[in-house]
């Protein structure tokens, strides 16, 4: 009947008729088990992480995060006047939820993580910088008196690793300790009564075996404390008392009892052993059970159960077992006849201790008690994600009364009959057929709970198949079709866009699905964009990003379109050619591991947690799709075509406003200056050359309608967004700008090679770049002649025959270049080695050569 | 380079009002008798600091908000350290983000290197001579990282602090008392933010408390000059009352381990007039008597530590001196240490202190008493606050019952002496191997037999012991068979035994078996003599001669059995041995047996020791001259 649970840690108590429960907010309720109504409930400072009852004295002791411990006393709660709170958020509240202010506050300490409350003391759990921290109080009690009690004690317990939180705030821990009491039997204190919910007996010779003799002789509680590091560790509660200027010695004051190597989340004892007969006479009605056992269960299900027995010669040894149950563990409880009771979220189960303990061989009864079982069956209870449980006390003789809340914030009761031979039906009496009706109700629920759990965990699995069985297809249809189109592309344009007062070449990637399949989630579209790297730099490699866009579904016949930005860089240069590869992946983490992983329905902090490692190393399936190379050919602009109308002040790349500044700070009459106009003015434009046979592109080209130069700069601006103006006009040359703001020009001419040819001169075309920038003459010139080689090796395997060339003339040639590409490497070499003066004059030689290599008498056949 | 203020100036006032206000509250908190609310309060304006610290650092550091930026984060520091008793990695780094942001209006952090605060605290008070509005408040921050480095024991990184501080370049010194005696922080101007504790108030604190711990360190590590002129630089200098106390005791004891015991008592008489925790004088002072062999001072100062006790555990709810919410000479002391002139133990530790110096020193009633007072304490169960049993060092709880048996049967009350035993068994039952199962395995003689602790046979002795002095012969001798049989049975080497407890381990030692044998043997050789049965007696006392060589109070009752017997031949041949062994130098004389094992051997050393010897060698020597 509650709202859905706040991740915390949540709790549920019984006294007689009352449960008290909190679900992990800052709420405690009180309900009427009896009448199944809601009593009360209280809002606290901050989140209640632990509720204990000290039902003798009437009063409940909460622990807040980062707070401390507040008292409430039992009897003022039930005439607290119904205070409206007014926004209550959780819509069922009752109206009356009654704040607790500062008054209530016993223990104001913000570092505490557990406690537990005795009828004298106060037992606190801190957590200090480097350590756990035991603190012994005098009990303060509610109301009567401000004072806090005096601190009698402290031990500082094992290190732990600090969680990495923000400094100064430290981070919510994920789990908790748990701190209990134990009591030896012997006790004077008639224990059950003064001692909090947090405690239990043992029988002596578990006691004496597990605390040594000195707590006996004592009869000394024991305070028991799981740190979440999985140690089990000991402190006799007499022996703590130390005074402030001395804090006790840990070695001395602390026994680690085990190790459970994953968090403790609940310690707890039971009896194993049938009641002997003379103990049940010796032990007045309504005394605590005397525990032969100790239990503590690990979040992971790592259970550990101890047990005093004698061995052949009589010595009292320890009997320790460590089992393992189905984890992670939610919650436990231990319950009578041995049985302890755990949840994980899916199911409730119930483990029995107590079957081991028949004595295998009868004509020796007096051999003491009985072992453990070897090995433990869990029995479900077909109860899923219950997620704090109570043993109640008010059930009959012989049964056991289980109070629990489940993850979505029922309150439940079971009823677990222990003697199962008991038959079934007995005659229902007319007064328990109320409570039949009421227990059947409260059953459906408890099942269509556990039904809905279940199905959305079908659900989940069914959903993750068929998403794997689409994504199986749609890697076998990309992966064999070869030959002709693909069913699923990815086209990819280059243009040039204004964004935010800056011109930016932007990359299109256009996806397609042709295919009869769906893309849904778990793909993932990956673009890589690799920039060349740069010419300046020749020991870097070109920079690559990644762009991940979800594919989120895309059905047959859809298209997806992304654009990613291609320049300029942060400091506004453009490394041009940028390769541009799309891929399609498919995360099988996301997918199965959702599936996989059981516990995704709870928001608790701790099953956020990598799903088991039942998947395999690699993450997902990766298909490649398509690579593009954006270059300058496709970047360049021109502006000095566009209709006058619509052209937009003169573009030279983005406009610095530095640029914009010194350009209006210039003296008229002066020299034009910056780099590029310096260079113009000063330098002659570089120049680089490719003369291709005519015969060869006709032939490539296949158009025949406009002469063979225009043909062929259309042909180089093809994949030009920009170049429409060019395809507009027959022209033949071309003058354009490039990305960093400089003009290249193409010159497209037909011209006849003489020398080359034995059967006489043959038509070439010579397609010349040029630029007052070298580094966009030496872009573009790889742009094109990249284009040619593709065109070539198109054409080659047509099986076009070259004419007969002169062997000489081309031996000749080569010759030549060889020469220059030795003297480049010689240059290049002493460039790295000389000074500044010489540096100088070896740059030029080398530009000169470059410029010879550039402009090879050499024609493409 | 201009900063702009993040804000307007009235933000600032109001964060500063804020922190005058939060100020105010701790120094209401300090002044409140009730100790919740002031716990309450002092968390809140803690928790209010903290969040005003993390507005301040919210906004770009700048140079007009950062004096009260720095003192708002002493002020956190300083409430912090006091509410948590003790400083924490938390304050380090407040420190440190404190300094960073000095940095930070200077433009001088640059990429963010992991840097040592030793380092940052260079730069930081090389930048902050531009900025003299800052100062205050950095010397302030300066004294807390001092308090902090000293409490971690990081001194060099401290004396190149306070170097740097007081300006001096000349890194020679290493004197870090001259360095914290020169360092002047700049006065407070009146208009600045309200702090907790000013700079010149942790210099004062500082200068105490750096020669008070080095003292206590060397002292307790034993290089006691060197401690005694760091003790008298505290005691000469400014420090509060209740430190005087400490400084005197600590004193007493470094002049007492010197062999100056007149000079220690002046000291300790000094700190005993100081009027508050009169603990430890008045341990260090019966100290001090007993190395001066005067018994009767030493067993009335232990009475009054025990009377002191007695009060304090009374008023522990009182919880009569609250620490003050500041930075105290005490946080910056060594954690507390058993070897320290400072640690007095328990109530019940002191209580067993006094009746086992009264056992040792044969007042045998006030022994038996304070015994009596002792268990009473421990196990009246009902508070535990009350009853903290003796931690180790000290005997492990069953050997205080035989303490207290032992000191009854000394007494002469050999039934209370009986009823003690009999609790002890009782309580421990559970924890005992099955009687009967021993029963039947002694009968069927099976090699595989129980192993009880060591305790429990002594238990046995001194119950039989208690018989004896009854004058119940023939209980007397089954208890001691009892003890045998179980003694014989328990090797030493036997680890696994099956209720370990914390000093078990010294109870078992090897020397304790033997000496315990030989006592049972010797008891019960002398149950035998009374009985007249010299032939049984003659055998237990040969074990037991065989059991312990050295064991002389053995060799004697056997010689003298030999004797009675008419033996003569073989007690001759005995007595050379003897007279050997005694030339032979006393090896292992140094053992400390259990205080319980002692008092029992006394009972059965052979009154007349040495004239039974001379009277014995006359007779030997006698025949041989004919």
């Amino acid at each position: 009947p509650l709202g859905g649970l706040a991740s915390g840690k949540p709790r549920v108590l019984c006294h007689e008729a009352e449960a008290f429960l909190s679900t992990g907010s800052e709420l405690v309720y009180v309900y009427d088990l009896e009448g199944g109504l809601l009593t009360a409930a209280y809002r606290f400072p901050g989140q209640v992480w632990h509720l204990e009852l000290l039902a003798p004295r009437r009063a409940l002791y909460v622990l807040c995060a980062g707070k401390g411990i507040y008292c409430l006393s039992l009897d003022h709660l039930s005439r607290s006047t119904s205070q409206d709170d007014g926004d209550s958020e959780d819509g069922e509240l009752p109206s009356s939820v009654v704040p607790v202010g500062p008054d209530a506050c016993v223990l104001p300490d913000a570092s505490l993580c557990a406690f537990t409350v005795l009828d004298g003391t106060l037992v606190t759990l801190a957590q200090g910088p480097t350590q756990w921290k035991i603190q012994l109080f005098e009990r303060p009690c509610p109301g009567e008196d401000p004072q806090p009690g005096g601190q009698i004690g402290e031990v500082e317990l094992s290190t732990y690793t600090p969680p990495a939180g923000v400094p100064g705030k430290p981070a919510d821990p994920c789990f908790l300790p748990v701190l209990c009491c134990v009591s030896p039997p012997a006790s004077r204190v008639p224990h059950g009564h003064l001692w909090g919910s947090g405690s239990f007996t043992l029988k002596e010779a578990l006691f004496g075996l597990l605390f040594g003799a000195d707590a006996t002789l004592l009869e000394s509680p024991v305070i028991l404390c799981g740190l979440p590091d999985g140690q089990l560790c000991s402190v006799v509660l007499k022996a703590l008392v130390t005074s402030r200027s001395a804090p006790g010695d840990p070695k001395a004051l602390v026994k680690i009892l085990h190790h459970l190597e994953e968090p403790v989340i609940f310690i707890g004892a039971l009896r194993t052993e049938p009641q002997a007969e003379e103990a049940a006479e010796e032990m007045p009605p309504g005394e605590d059970v005397h525990s032969d056992c100790l239990v503590a269960l690990g979040h992971y299900g790592r259970t550990l159960a101890i047990k005093a027995s004698w061995d052949k010669a009589g010595n009292l040894v320890p009997e320790l077992r460590e089992y393992c149950l189905p984890g992670p563990v939610l919650c436990a409880a231990c319950g009578g006849g041995g049985r302890v009771y755990h949840s994980t979220p899916s199911d409730l189960c119930m483990v029995d201790l107590a079957r081991g303990s028949t004595p295998s061989d009868p004509t020796q009864p007096e051999e003491g008690p009985g072992g453990l079982p070897p090995l433990l069956c869990p029995a479900s209870l077909s109860a899923c994600s219950v997620v704090t449980l109570s043993v109640s006390s008010r059930a009959p003789e012989g049964d056991t009364e289980l109070l629990a809340l489940s993850a979505k914030g029922r309150l439940m009761t079971f009823s677990l009959d222990l003697n199962s031979e008991v038959p079934g039906l007995s005659a229902v009496s007319r007064a328990d057929t109320g409570q039949k009706i009421k227990e059947l109700l409260s059953g459906i629920g408890n099942v269509s709970e556990r039904v809905s759990f279940l199905k959305k965990a079908v659900d989940q699995r069914n959903k993750a198949l068929t998403s794997l069985n689409e994504a199986m297809n749609v890697s076998c249809a990309l992966l064999s079709s070869r030959e002709g189109p693909r069913p699923i592309s990815c086209t990819t344009t280059a243009a040039w866009s204004r964004l935010q007062m800056q011109d930016v070449l932007t990359a299109t990637c256009l996806l397609e699905n042709r295919s009869a399949f769906h893309l849904g989630q778990g793909w993932t579209l990956c673009v890589q964009v690799l920039t060349s790297c740069s010419a300046l730099d020749l020991d870097s490699a070109g920079a690559a990003t990644t762009y991940t866009i979800p594919v989120d579904q895309l059905g047959p016949g859809g298209q997806r379109e992304v654009t990613l930005p291609l320049g300029p860089g942060e400091n506004g240069s453009f490394d041009l050619p940028v390769t541009v590869s799309c891929t399609l992946f498919y995360s099988l983490r996301e997918v199965v591991g959702r599936a996989l992983a059981p516990s995704d329905s709870f928001e608790e902090p701790f099953l956020d947690e990598e799903p088991p490692d039942v998947l395999p190393e690699q993450e997902g399936i990766c298909l490649p799709l398509s690579r593009h190379t954006v270059d300058l050919l496709q970047s360049l602009r021109f502006p000095g075509l566009a209709p006058p109308c619509t052209q937009a002040p003169p573009l030279r790349g983005p406009a610095d406003p530095v640029d914009t500044f010194l350009e209006a700070r210039r003296e008229p009459g002066s020299h034009p200056s910056g780099p590029a106009s310096l260079r113009a003015a000063y330098l002659p434009p570089s120049v680089a050359c490719i003369k291709v046979s005519a015969e060869l592109l006709r032939a490539a080209l296949e158009d025949s309608r406009l002469p063979l130069c225009c043909a062929t700069l259309r042909w180089l601006l093809a994949e030009n967004a920009a170049a429409d103006v060019v395809r507009a006009r027959a022209l033949s040359s071309v003058q354009g700008v490039a990305p960093d703001g400089a003009d290249v020009h193409l010159i497209v001419r037909e011209v006849a090679v003489t020398d080359l040819c034995l059967a006489g001169p043959i038509q070439v075309v010579e397609i010349q770049v040029e630029s007052s920038s070298l580094a966009d003459v030496c872009r573009a010139h790889h742009a094109v002649i990249g284009r040619m080689q593709t065109m070539v090796t198109q054409q080659a395997a047509q099986g076009s025959s070259p004419p007969d060339l002169r062997v000489q003339y081309l031996r000749q040639i080569h010759a030549n270049h060889e020469a220059l590409l030795r003297e480049v490497q010689a240059l290049r070499d002493r460039l790295c080695v000389e000074d500044e003066a010489s540096s100088c004059a070896t740059a030029q030689r080398l530009l000169q050569v470059y410029k010879q290599l550039r402009n090879p008498s050499l024609v493409l056949l | 380079m201009s900063h702009q203020m993040p804000q307007g100036p009235n933000c600032l006032d109001l964060w500063r009002e804020k922190n005058d206000q939060l100020v105010r509250q701790a120094k209401v908190a300090q002044d409140s008798s009730l100790s919740l609310r002031r716990q309450q309060l002092a968390q809140d304006a803690l928790e209010g600091l903290r969040e005003l610290l993390h507005s301040l650092q919210g906004l770009p550091a700048a140079v007009p908000a950062l004096p009260l930026e720095l003192t708002v984060t002493c002020n956190f520091i300083i409430l912090k350290t006091s509410v948590a008793q003790g400083f924490t990695e938390d304050q380090a780094q407040a420190i440190q983000r404190g300094l960073e942001r000095v940095l930070e209006t200077q433009e001088q952090l640059g990429p963010r290197l992991e840097r040592g605060l030793g380092e940052l605290w260079d730069s930081v008070l090389h930048v902050s001579s531009l900025l003299p509005e800052l100062l205050p408040a950095l010397h302030c921050l300066a004294g807390l990282q001092a308090a902090l480095w000293l409490s971690t024991d990081h001194l060099r990184y401290l004396a190149l602090l306070l170097q740097s501080l007081n300006g001096s370049q000349s890194g020679s010194s290493e004197d870090l008392l001259l360095h914290l005696k020169t360092w002047s922080p700049p006065a407070e101007e009146s208009d600045a933010p309200l702090i907790l504790q000013d700079a010149q108030g942790l210099r004062d604190v500082l200068l105490t408390a750096f020669p008070y711990r080095q003292g206590l360190q060397e002292l307790i590590i034993g290089n006691l000059p060197k401690a005694l002129s760091s003790l008298h630089e505290v005691a000469s200098g400014l420090c509060p009352r209740p430190v005087l106390v400490q400084v005197y005791t600590a004193l007493g004891t470094c002049l007492r381990k010197m062999g100056n015991p007149q000079r220690a008592l002046v000291y300790l008489l000094e700190a005993l007039k100081g009027g508050s925790a009169l603990g430890p004088p008045l341990l260090e002072a019966s100290r001090l008597y007993q190395q001066l062999g005067d018994t009767a001072a030493e067993l009335e100062s232990l009475e009054l530590l025990v009377e002191v006790k007695n009060c304090q555990a009374l008023s522990v709810t009182q919880s009569s001196e609250a620490p003050q919410l500041l930075i105290e000479v005490e946080l910056l002391l060594p954690q507390s240490d058993p070897a320290s002139p400072l640690h007095c133990g328990t109530q019940s530790q002191a209580k067993h202190l006094l009746a086992s110096r009264c056992l040792q020193t044969g007042r045998a009633e006030d022994a038996a008493e304070h015994y009596l007072d002792l268990l009473a304490l421990l196990l009246d169960g009902s508070e535990p606050r009350f009853s903290p049993p003796p931690s180790p060092p000290g005997p492990c709880m069953p050997e205080v019952f035989l303490e207290a048996a032992a000191a009854l049967i000394q007494a002469g009350r050999a039934q209370d002496a009986l009823t003690v035993c009999e609790e002890l068994l009782s309580r421990t039952s559970s924890l005992l191997p099955k009687m009967s199962q021993l029963w039947k395995d002694a009968r069927k003689g099976t090699k595989d037999l129980p192993h009880c602790p060591l305790w429990v046979s002594a238990t046995h002795l001194l119950q039989g012991q208690a018989w004896v002095q009854l004058g119940s012969q023939k209980e007397a001798v089954s208890e001691f068979s009892w003890c045998l049989e179980l003694l014989f049975r328990a090797t030493p080497k036997d680890k696994e035994q099956g209720a370990p407890s914390n000093c078990e381990q010294g109870c078992k030692s090897d020397v304790t078996l033997q000496q315990l044998r030989a006592a049972a043997l010797i008891s019960r050789g002398l149950e035998w003599v009374a009985r007249g049965q010299d032939t049984k007696a003659l055998q237990d006392f040969l074990l037991s001669v065989q059991m312990c060589p050295g064991n002389r109070d053995a060799s004697i009752h056997l010689l003298q059995t030999l004797r009675r017997l008419d033996r003569r031949d073989e007690a001759t041949a005995f007595w050379w041995r003897l007279e050997a062994q005694t030339k032979l130098p006393q090896k292992d004389a140094t053992w400390s047996l259990p205080l319980y094992l002692e008092t029992c051997l006394s009972w059965i050393r052979p009154s007349d020791h040495e004239t039974c010897l001379e009277e014995f060698r006359t007779s030997v020597l006698e025949p041989r001259d004919l």
